[in-house]
């Protein structure tokens, strides 16, 4: 099945990924994050076309506690954050919990 | 808890029987635990080199994004981003690592030449093509990223589980079992020892009871005896 790549973002963000063909696309204006960036996440996710949700790491902020959670666990569509402090830090979380030991701070130092 | 089963030699062969099964299932299970652990080691190196790749390309392309923004204009990008018309496609397949299914990502039509962006070459500065560029690289590594990452993700979920239940079986199930199986030896023995005792008064009672006949029958002898002294 094939499918298709998503972004999530500021017009900012998305325009660059456009350029390189993206063709779903969200637009949510900073100001408008806090209220409209949930909505936008859980469509994406609900779309069975969608393969890959592409966002800013700091976006993930601006996300109710449930929605960040699914997202961050979501495996279709996977999440791919940007920016910001390298690897998705609901990740490293789940590392800590499976293996018990932080092996990305281990690898950062 | 223990104290439920019955304490019948029936019951204590099916629970023996259970730690056996139970034993060989923990020691499966830990295997394949340090084995998804050592998979994971090797996915986590790659996913780390995956990840300052994306980063560096994500750099790149802002940089060269907003260079067109800068010497363009905001519009002229925005209007050469709406007018691609080729989309990038992904395929996955699954691939197994040690019966976790993770996804491999294909990707097609991400990497465009000049003509294939759809818009028009006369119109945009080479700036634009070299932003899409870059963007069109930053994707290819999205895509690298997902497929690493979701490995990462099915992985860990599996070495989670396969932990649970390797701590259920060594920390819950098989002290239950233990302690049942010990319960039931405890009561066994029990038993046989009543037993024992049983019989040995049962015997002493009889060999009593014999005695007084065999005094009564002395008795009688004695009596009839005494009868026929009379005669």
């Amino acid at each position: 099945m094939s499918q298709e790549i998503a972004v999530i973002g500021s017009p900012d963000f998305t325009t660059g990924f456009r350029l390189a063909g993206v063709r779903r696309f969200a637009n949510v204006p900073d100001a408008d994050k806090a209220e409209e960036l949930d909505d936008a996440v859980e469509q994406m996710l609900a779309d069975e076309e969608v393969g890959i949700v592409v966002m800013h790491d700091e976006d993930l902020d601006h996300l109710s506690r449930n929605v960040r959670r699914s997202v961050e666990t979501s495996v279709e569509p996977v999440l791919v954050t940007l920016g910001g402090s390298g690897s998705s830090s609901g990740l490293r979380e789940q590392i800590k919990r499976a293996i018990g030991i932080d092996l990305m701070d281990e690898d950062q130092q | 808890m223990a104290k439920d089963v019955k304490p019948t030699r029936k019951n204590l062969m099916a629970i023996e029987d259970r730690i056996d099964l139970s034993t060989r299932g923990h020691s499966t299970l830990e295997k394949k635990r340090d084995g998804l652990i050592m998979e994971f080691m090797d996915i986590l190196d790659q996913a780390q080199d995956v990840r300052s790749d994306l980063d560096d390309a994500y750099t790149d392309a802002q940089r060269n994004i907003n260079m067109a923004r800068a010497m363009d204009g905001d519009v002229a990008v925005r209007g050469a981003a709406a007018a691609l018309k080729e989309h990038p496609e992904i395929t996955t397949r699954s691939k197994n690592i040690m019966g976790v299914v993770v996804p491999e990502i294909e990707s097609s039509k991400v990497k465009k030449s000049l003509d294939q962006r759809g818009y028009g070459v006369v119109g945009t500065s080479a700036r634009i093509d070299e932003a899409a560029e870059a963007y069109e690289e930053l994707l290819e590594q999205v895509i690298l990223a997902a497929e690493v990452e979701t490995a990462m993700k099915k992985m860990l979920e599996e070495i989670e589980t396969t932990k649970r239940r390797v701590n259920a079986l060594e920390f819950k199930l098989l002290p239950e079992l233990h302690d049942a199986q010990e319960f039931i030896e405890q009561k066994l023995e029990e038993q046989e020892r009543e037993e024992i005792f049983r019989m040995k008064k049962i015997k002493a009672k009889k060999e009593a009871e014999e005695a007084e006949e065999a005094l009564v029958e002395d008795d009688e002898e004695v009596k009839y005896e005494t009868v026929t002294a009379d005669d």
